[in-house]
């Protein structure tokens, strides 16, 4: 628990002041999502689901959006991602780094649709100029952690 | 039997809980009906904020340490260079202290007001909204500065935005680039007035611009003063590309902001427009002067 907390803090902190920096043409990955995405291959989809709720709450209060989006998004996303992750084998890539680019097609795919909901609706098109860049980059950089982990664990077994 | 129930089916439970509740806080902020989505709200920020000011004066510090040092390098030659200007600028001075007299002679015989002067907060910016979807700032003053909602927000190049939540130490700031955000504008050789919104790229467009209006590339903006949330006349930015759809009763306008909101660190808030009230009703609506 004080492990999560503390990692909550640390997406707060790097999403809201150092994501901005890593943009390409204004789109930023989702570090919540990347954090909930690892999460899940080691809790329970209830845990997973109360986690994703707690981390969007977090995501909303220092964004635009209104109270809740994300919290909704990410507690299915959530759920949703640790019933599938316990059918992925989690010592390969690949099928991890699909999992996270489609979770996050999938959230904001979500996230789209809400806002429509409540009249603060983006245009059709923002599903290509924002979910589907946002859940490639955010894959891209999932990929990136994995491949440096596998590196480690490779030296860790040479040395 | 009702908690073995729950127990049993608590995967379900916990998700349905998850999602009404989030579901229960979204409807009532965008009816505008949420005390207590505020005070959550309030309860998560206040939890980060310390840890946000502490990163925002050490990357502040550290900045300016490096800066001064850059400085140091350079201020030999850049010292010639400036007592070479300070010459030329005293006769600058002199032109301009004339030109000002004249003016305040021509000013009482027009009966035109004095130019306006703000009261002004300056601020930090210590977040960055976290989403794609929505371009907002965090500042690291709020209520206890005589921060308010809808109160304008500027930077030395131009118009920032306006306050859209206040907290007792920090306070949200929503862009002249976010998709809901609106501003109404003026083009200031055509006079010709639109409505700036942003979208969810980098840009803005002002929307509503007559079709008479000969709107060029690289004509300047700035606000309208229509709408009592932003003063008139601060600069927005300048027009990049028309578009004139047939058959449609306005032309749009794309335009750069003249503030570069990615290396926005510092802001002033204008609290009152001397001479003029307080600027931004409290009560005016969240998407700005529509």
């Amino acid at each position: 628990m004080t492990r999560f907390l503390l990692g909550l803090l640390l997406v707060t902190l790097l999403q809201t002041t150092l994501a901005h920096r890593l943009g390409v043409a204004g789109i930023r990955p989702d570090l919540y999502l990347l954090f909930l995405f690892f999460l899940s291959f080691r809790a329970s989809p209830e845990v997973a689901t109360a986690m994703g709720f707690l981390l969007g709450l977090y995501q909303d209060a220092f964004s635009g959006a209104p109270f809740g989006l994300h919290a909704f998004a990410l507690s299915a996303g959530g759920f949703a991602l640790s019933l599938v992750a316990e059918g992925v084998d989690a010592s390969r890539v690949f099928p991890r780094l699909v999992l996270l680019a489609g979770s996050g097609l999938a959230v904001g795919s979500l996230t789209h649709l809400l806002l429509h909901f409540f009249r603060l609706g983006p245009p059709v098109g923002a599903l290509l100029t924002v979910v589907l860049p946002t859940a490639l980059y955010t894959a891209l950089l999932g990929a990136a952690i994995l491949g440096a982990r596998q590196l480690k664990a490779r030296l860790e077994v040479r040395l | 039997m009702l908690l073995r129930v729950i127990l049993r089916y608590r995967r379900a439970v916990i998700l349905s809980i998850a999602l009404l509740v989030s579901f229960l806080f979204m409807t009532l902020q965008v009816r505008q009906e949420g005390p207590l989505v505020d005070l959550v709200e309030r309860g998560l920020v206040l939890t980060v904020t310390p840890f946000l000011k502490l990163y925002a004066a050490v990357t502040g510090t550290t900045s300016r340490l490096w800066a001064n040092y850059v400085d140091l390098r350079r201020v030999r030659g850049e010292n010639l260079r400036l007592q070479e200007e300070m010459a030329a600028l005293r006769e600058e001075v002199r032109r301009l202290a004339e030109a000002g007299l004249e003016n305040s002679r021509l000013r009482q015989l027009l009966d035109l007001p004095a130019g306006r002067e703000f009261d002004l907060v300056a601020a930090q910016v210590i977040a960055k909204d976290t989403t794609n979807w929505f371009k907002t700032i965090m500042i690291n003053k709020g209520s206890e500065a005589g921060v308010q909602r809808s109160l304008p927000v500027i930077a030395t190049e131009g118009l920032v935005g306006r306050v859209v939540e206040v907290m007792p130490w920090t306070a949200k700031v929503q862009l002249l680039t976010d998709p809901v955000s609106s501003v109404g504008a003026l083009l200031q050789e055509q006079r010709g007035t639109g409505l700036v919104t942003g979208d969810l790229g980098q840009t803005a467009t002002v929307k509503y611009l007559p079709l008479m209006a000969e709107v060029r590339v690289g004509d300047v903006v700035l606000t309208s003063g229509m709408g009592g949330v932003f003063p008139k006349g601060i600069l927005i930015g300048t027009v990049t590309a028309t578009h004139r759809k047939s058959g449609a009763l306005f032309q749009e306008a794309a335009i750069q902001p003249s503030v570069d909101f990615g290396r926005l660190e510092e802001v002033l808030v204008i609290t009152r427009e001397r001479g003029a009230g307080s600027p931004g009703a409290p009560g005016a609506p969240r998407g700005g002067d529509r």
